[in-house]
């Protein structure tokens, strides 16, 4: 199950053309999730607690709770549909943590949490220091984790005096190397802040409480992130025509921030949609000169040399000029197309004038007849008159017949 | 399996009667013949064999079996083969012909699940190109070759772009010679040799055959397109006091207006097009720009159409809409408006080829930007009042006005595109094309601002598009253009990958189009991609699609350059041959400056100086082509490109060149040639090599002197260049 999830995600990941950014951190949050529980793997607890996950996990449940995401994003493209059965199970917990029949599972989520905040704290005492050094590197993976603990702003002033002073002196002089000193120092008063809040209700072991804390976790950007990244730095182009964006990720998320969606503006409310019999009014009228002189262009425009020998056949097909390859079993009976079948197989109409109502010349004449009927080489024409002829010829020889008493009346 | 078939078999005979009289009966009674259901094996009864011995009106009955439906296809069989499949009918219906009672229990138990599962199909109806449309979908192209169209005459394969335009066109007017000689002289070709008749090789008739005054001499001049002649029976008529039919005066304004009072190209193809529209798709000869085109006629004052149409006792829509549509089509665009006025004065409702013909002159009877739009929503308010609905070319020509609206047009080609969403109207290329100038215009500070484009492509992306609009043809090209400006690789592969998705080539355009699609992308590739990938595209796309020309050729050279790979610089000369492009002096200078700035392996520079000895014979060529001037560069680039690969008899037969063609060599070329000689021990060629230097009057002959007495010299040899030697120092 771990390897079928992780490499379902892995094929999201990579998969992705132009993807929606909300969907972009929804994937990250199952990734991270997956990938820090295998990295603490052998914990055997955890192996056991994945069980009940892969139940949730099943898409015969996931649709319900997709369906709403779904309809936020219209246009949701078909991978992304794909990986949201998977992405169901956090989602489902986020969302409705009170629900009762969850309890098991946020259970582990909370356990889950509390490993990730464990191995994050002797983390973070690291990043402290190297914070100091390489102010500009963050490490990509942390830097997603951290963002998934982000609270408001406004708890984070109410709290400051929890908080060790040491830590916030610490803390304070870290951000004064960033850029962006203020907001550098709030946030990483916060990560402390959070990580602490977290370990309290792992004490306590309220787990209502985390429930709450991991539905109001916010998948957030860090605004320091474009700033420190080398390849978003302007480049100048030889020719001096400007400069260009690089063109990688971020810059597909860039684009899908400020895009202009063509159809989701005002329009000119000029026109009501066309109703059917304005349609049908169209349709009547004859072609005249200028439609015919239309219809060149056009197919003068398109109309391309053909590229190999089939589409020539199909050209001169189109001209007339070639016999015209079989799509049913009637190609070349044009002239019988108007002709009904029952022309063909009721030739007995034909014997009620000029034939004799019984006898050997009556017998003789259905069997013809029988004959004429099944045989599809023959136009109704054809088989008209060779009913005639013997018709004719009978006549011509009634003296002969009547002589013999075969010609009855 | 066997058993049950020909159980069905047995009772098709007794129930056939029932058949025959009850196929109505059987539709109303679908609910209860469900019996079927369960039929647990598959059946099929081909009856075909003994068809012919049974009584008239005898069915056909295939059963099959799926999932948890039998099928019957029950097909009447009256006569023949022929007959019966053209009057089959696909009978979907399910009817127990007297099954054992066992299996018709099985199938009650079932039938309760599903009354509503059939399904009618639609009879299927394929054109008759379709066996050979199906055939030609799974041909892919070839790209090592030429197009088709000059596959049969190899010595005629174009090499360029103009060479690939001068040859379809030559093929095209001869296809148009024989048949303008064969409607001319019909007398000649009266023979039929086809067995079915095929009209398209027979003469058409393109003379007037009625003489007599009459309506229906002038309809047939108006459909043989005789403007002139036209007008002039029309003219005698009117004389004569004959009336002339409403509908043949619409005709004779739409025929004046449309060619603007002067007779259409004869022999063009427009003499067929009144006989059968399909037929038009065969007259490519126009495919390409006619000088016809070019030479617009104007419109003149009081011309036949307006004199006609001043003569009419009633004017309806369409006189006044062949009126305007003639005027704003041959450059009268002011003229229009008033005819429009005019015709509103008159209380005479516009239709849609109107609006269409006037919001495309708008822009051309105002001059401010305000003063356009303003006059474009007049008109499409005028539409919404007279209750004619807008079709994708009033949209089109809206947006395309909108191209030279400045300020105006960022906002109001949204507007226009969600109005058109709004009437549900889908945009055509064309659309999509002047909103990509629109916008492309605006953000001139180099923004990124492909959005735009990213935002249509994504709309676009996997469609199969048809042209609409004669526009149409122009978004790809622009739209690489807009990739090419903005380096904008991926979105460039979008483009290309939509052009190559189904028949969405065809919407390239002609030729010209075409090249300058392909040369863009190219030249993106070459900037921005690793050069195997250039590479591989390139082998992709020549010859088969793109002839470069020597732009294309220098990109693709500079690509090299950048990623290091000169080494395949001989192959890229071979192509450069190939292409004709030998001739273009600064091409050829630039593969021989980038072959001799390094030096490389041994292998490379072998490769190399073949490569030079070959760009050496084009200088001489007499090809009956305008030949290469040698410079100073070229010649001293191929001599050490020469000696580097040890090739110094050649490198000296080319030394020898310089003075034939009064260039001089430059003294560190002779210094490396000097520096060959001694590697090679040859004396004599490196007193040559002096005394050549002499004949120069370089300032370097007395160092050259000095060294070359280092080398195992004779006496006389030695006398010769300390003499050298001693003019040298004097000189200097």
């Amino acid at each position: 199950m771990y390897r079928f999830l992780l490499r379902t995600v892995c094929t999201a990941r990579t998969s992705s053309a132009s993807v929606f950014e909300s969907c972009v951190f929804q994937r990250d949050i199952p990734s991270t999730i997956l990938c820090e529980k295998t990295n603490d793997g052998a914990n055997s607890n955890q192996v056991d607690k994945t069980k009940p996950l892969d139940v949730d996990g099943e898409p015969a449940e996931a649709p319900t709770v997709v369906t709403s995401k779904a309809e936020e994003d219209s246009d949701i493209m078909k991978v992304e549909v794909k990986i949201e059965p998977v992405m169901a199970t956090p989602k489902q917990v986020t969302t409705e943590p009170a629900k009762s029949g969850k309890e098991s599972l946020l259970d582990l989520l909370g356990a889950m949490k509390v490993d990730v905040t464990n191995k994050r704290k002797l983390k973070n005492k690291v990043v402290q220091s190297s914070y100091e050094s390489t102010p500009k590197s963050k490490p990509a993976a942390m830097e997603s984790t951290i963002s998934m603990f982000q609270k408001a702003t406004e708890e984070a002033s109410l709290q400051r005096e929890a908080l060790d002073p040491e830590l916030v002196a610490a803390a304070s002089a870290a951000a004064s190397t960033l850029p962006d000193r203020s907001q550098a120092e709030s946030e990483l008063l916060r990560q402390l802040r959070e990580h602490e809040t977290i370990t309290e209700a792992q004490k306590k072991g309220d787990m209502n409480h985390l429930g709450g804390i991991i539905a109001n976790m916010k998948v957030g950007k860090n605004p320091n992130r474009q700033k420190t990244r080398p390849s978003n730095q302007i480049r100048f182009d030889d020719d001096g025509q400007g400069y260009t964006h690089d063109r990688g990720v971020t810059a597909e998320l860039d684009g899908i921030r400020r895009r202009i969606n063509l159809f989701s503006g005002r329009r000119l409310n000029i026109f009501s949609p066309a109703t059917d019999e304005d349609g049908a009014e169209s349709t009547v009228a004859r072609p005249t000169l200028w439609d015919m002189d239309f219809a060149n262009q056009l197919s003068l425009l398109t109309n391309q040399s053909p590229r190999n020998g089939l589409e020539e056949m199909i050209q001169w097909t189109k001209e007339g000029k070639m016999w015209q390859y079989p799509i049913n079993n009637e190609v070349g009976l044009e002239e019988e197309a108007s002709v009904p079948f029952h022309e063909h197989i009721f030739l007995g109409k034909h014997l009620e004038e000029g034939f004799p109502r019984q006898g050997p010349v009556r017998h003789f004449m259905e069997l013809v007849v029988a004959g004429l009927s099944g045989n599809p080489f023959l136009t109704v024409q054809q088989k008209k008159e060779h009913i005639f002829w013997f018709r004719d010829y009978f006549q011509q020889k009634e003296e002969v017949l009547k002589e013999a008493d075969v010609y009855l009346k | 399996m066997a058993a049950p078939a020909r159980h069905v078999g047995r009772y098709i005979q007794k129930n056939t009667y029932f058949l025959r009289n009850n196929f109505e009966q059987l539709w109303s009674h679908r609910m209860f013949l469900e019996h079927g259901k369960c039929c647990p094996s598959v059946l099929s009864t081909p009856l075909n064999g003994s068809s012919w011995s049974l009584p008239p009106s005898t069915a056909f009955i295939y059963v099959t079996y799926n999932k948890n439906t039998i099928y019957y296809r029950v097909v009447a069989s009256r006569g023949s083969v022929n007959i019966a499949l053209k009057h089959c009918f696909f009978l979907y219906f399910s009817r127990s012909f007297g099954w054992t009672p066992s299996l018709r229990q099985q199938a009650a138990e079932t039938n309760t699940e599903s009354t509503d599962s059939f399904v009618i199909p639609r009879k299927k109806t394929w054109s008759k190109e379709a066996v050979l449309e199906t055939l030609a979908s799974t041909v892919g192209r070839d790209p090592t070759a030429h197009p088709y169209l000059f596959q049969d005459d190899p010595y005629l394969s174009p090499r360029t772009s103009n060479e690939f335009r001068m040859y379809s066109l030559s093929q095209e007017s001869g296809r148009s010679a024989a048949k303008y000689f064969v409607n001319s002289n019909p007398k000649f070709f009266t023979k039929d040799f086809a067995e079915p008749h095929i009209p398209c090789l027979m003469p058409e008739t393109v003379s007037v055959l009625l003489e007599e005054m009459s309506e229906e001499a002038l309809k047939e001049r108006i459909s043989l397109r005789k403007v002139t002649a036209a007008v002039d029976m029309y003219d005698q008529l009117m004389q004569a006091g004959t009336a002339v039919s409403m509908e043949t005066a619409h005709e004779l304004l739409d025929l004046i207006c449309l060619y603007c009072d002067k007779d259409p190209v004869q022999g063009g193809p427009q003499a067929e097009d009144t006989e059968e529209p399909g037929e038009e798709l065969r007259k490519r000869k126009t495919r390409f720009r006619r000088a016809s085109d070019v030479l617009r006629a104007t419109w003149r004052e009081n011309n036949n159409a307006e004199r006609i149409f001043n003569l009419l006792p009633e004017r309806d829509t369409h006189c006044y809409s062949a009126l305007i549509r003639g005027m704003v089509k041959h450059g009268a665009y002011a003229k229009a408006f008033s005819m429009y006025t005019d015709m509103l004065n008159n209380r005479v409702t516009a239709d849609v080829h109107v609006f269409n013909a006037l919001l495309s002159a708008a822009p051309e009877v105002r001059d401010k930007y305000k003063e356009r739009w303003d006059l474009i929503t007049e008109l499409l308010n005028h539409m919404k009042e007279q209750k004619v609905q807008p079709n994708l070319l009033t949209f089109n020509s809206v947006l395309k006005a909108l191209r030279r609206c400045g300020f105006l047009a960022k906002t109001q080609a949204l507007c226009t595109l969600n109005e058109m969403k709004a009437v549900e109207i889908a945009p055509s290329l064309a659309s999509y094309d002047h909103v990509l100038a629109v916008f492309f215009r605006a953000a001139t500070a180099g923004e990124s601002n492909t959005d735009v484009l990213r935002e249509v492509m994504s709309e676009l992306a996997g469609s199969s598009l048809t042209c609409q609009d004669p526009d149409d043809v122009l978004f790809f090209s622009s739209a690489m253009r807009l990739c090419m400006d903005n380096k904008d690789l991926e979105l460039g592969y979008k483009v290309q990958s939509l052009v190559e998705h189904g028949e969405n080539w065809r919407l390239l355009g002609d030729s010209y189009q075409q090249t300058v699609f392909y040369g863009r992308f190219f030249n993106l590739l070459c900037m921005m991609e690793h050069i195997d990938v250039v590479l591989e595209w390139y082998r992709r796309l020549v010859p088969s699609l793109y002839y470069p020309n020597h732009h294309g050729l220098r990109d693709l050279l500079q690509a090299l350059d950048t990623d290091g790979r000169l080494d395949l610089l001989p192959t890229i000369w071979k192509d450069i041959r190939s292409l004709g492009h030998d001739n273009k002096s600064d091409l050829v200078e630039e593969v021989l400056t980038l072959m001799a700035r390094d030096t490389h392996s041994p292998e490379v520079q072998e490769a190399f100086a073949v490569c030079a000895l070959d760009v050496k014979s084009v200088f001489g060529g007499d090809r009956g082509r305008q030949s290469l001037e040698w410079s100073n560069a070229s010649l001293s680039h191929i001599t050490s490109l020469l000696l580097r690969a040890n090739k110094t008899q050649e490198a000296w037969e080319m030394l020898q060149l310089f003075k034939s063609e009064n260039r001089v060599p430059n003294e560190g070329l002779l210094e490396d040639f000097l520096s060959a000689c001694r590697s090679h021990g040859s004396p004599t060629r490196a007193v040559e090599l002096v005394q050549l230097s002499a004949a120069f009057c370089l300032s370097a002959t007395g160092r050259l002197a000095k060294q070359a007495l280092e080398f195992d010299l004779t006496e006389e040899q030695r006398a010769v260049l300390s003499e050298l030697e001693a003019t040298g120092e004097v000189s200097d």
